[in-house]
């Protein structure tokens, strides 16, 4: 019960406010800055902007060697374990899931962290995307038995 | 190109990076943003490190512009959702509830995004992630060419 210890609670406003500096910094909360990464039709006429790739390897890189630490180690700081997702499957689920949020984020430029980072700038039209998405994430828990916490990339 | 930004990407690509490594190496957990909000409700001792994540990413991005106006998103120009193309004649609310809708929906269906699967997933050399980032990329840059969004 680890939930309502000040350390680990800490640890989450710690890693919240780092990510959200860093959406904001990198501009991934800016839809048109993701699509015009996304809009490969650009690369030909020099309008494309590779910078999203800029923040995925720095980002990734950092997590990398988190994860290496992590292993040297029988338990995170605050918690009696790593919450590791147990899942290894690749199946139609994790693919035809994966090509619906494609096609969303596509149509949007918004990813889920953006989406709740807009919150800060409130710009028209963002409660749509709140909405909606709490709706899918309804449909999809009953489209789909809710899985298991361990398979779950929390 | 005047819109390549790789020096304030690399830097909040480093903040996002330790942000999850923070909450992985304190708390043990994936900092997969669909997940922690997936998982607000039911309100249990585990939801509420999850409402504090994302109050505070929301402080975080407010704290940031406003110390560092015009670096980011939201300083000189206002952030603004996308207009739907005017050529597929969909009002822009029902396009973004559509898009917003595939986006609750897969995310919870594919177990991730671009933070879960994305950093978090590829970071623990997961091939499952690896799969789920090709396909979301893929998908999506297919949707940007088809409907010529941008």
């Amino acid at each position: 019960m680890s939930g309502f210890k000040l350390s680990y609670l800490a640890t989450a406003a710690l890693s919240g406010v780092l990510f959200g500096a860093g959406l904001y910094v990198s501009q991934m909360v800016d839809p048109l800055k993701v699509l015009r990464f996304l809009d490969f039709t650009a690369i030909p006429t020099g309008g494309w902007d590779p910078s999203p790739a800029f923040v995925m390897v720095p980002a990734v890189l950092v997590m990398f060697i988190a994860v290496r630490l992590g292993k040297q180690r029988q338990a995170p700081l605050f918690d009696t374990r790593f919450h590791e997702p147990a899942s290894r499957a690749i199946d139609a689920r994790l693919v035809g899931g994966a090509a619906l949020f494609g096609v969303g984020w596509g149509m949007s430029g918004i990813c889920p962290g953006p989406a709740i980072s807009l919150i800060a700038f409130m710009p028209d039209n963002l409660w749509i995307f709140l909405v909606a998405p709490a709706i899918g994430i309804w449909a999809g828990s009953l489209v789909m038995p809710r899985a298991t916490p361990a398979t779950v990339a929390q | 190109m005047e819109s390549f930004t790789p020096l304030s990407a690399t830097i909040g690509g480093t903040l996002i990076g330790s942000a999850a490594a923070v909450l992985w190496l304190g708390n043990g957990r994936i900092a997969g943003i669909a997940g922690i909000f997936r998982n607000l409700l039911p309100a249990s001792h585990n939801a509420l490190w999850r409402l504090v994540f994302l109050v505070c990413l929301i402080l975080g991005v407010f704290a940031t512009a406003r110390l560092l106006p015009g670096l980011g998103a939201g300083g000189v120009e206002p952030v603004r959702l996308v207009e739907a193309p005017a050529a597929r004649g969909i009002p822009t609310p029902i396009w973004l509830a559509i898009a917003g809708l595939l986006t609750g929906l897969g995310t919870t269906i594919g177990n991730g995004c671009t933070s879960g699967h994305g950093v978090c997933g590829l970071a623990r050399l997961s091939v499952r992630s690896l799969v789920a980032v090709a396909v979301f990329f893929v998908a999506a840059i297919i949707t940007v060419t088809i409907t010529g969004i941008v």
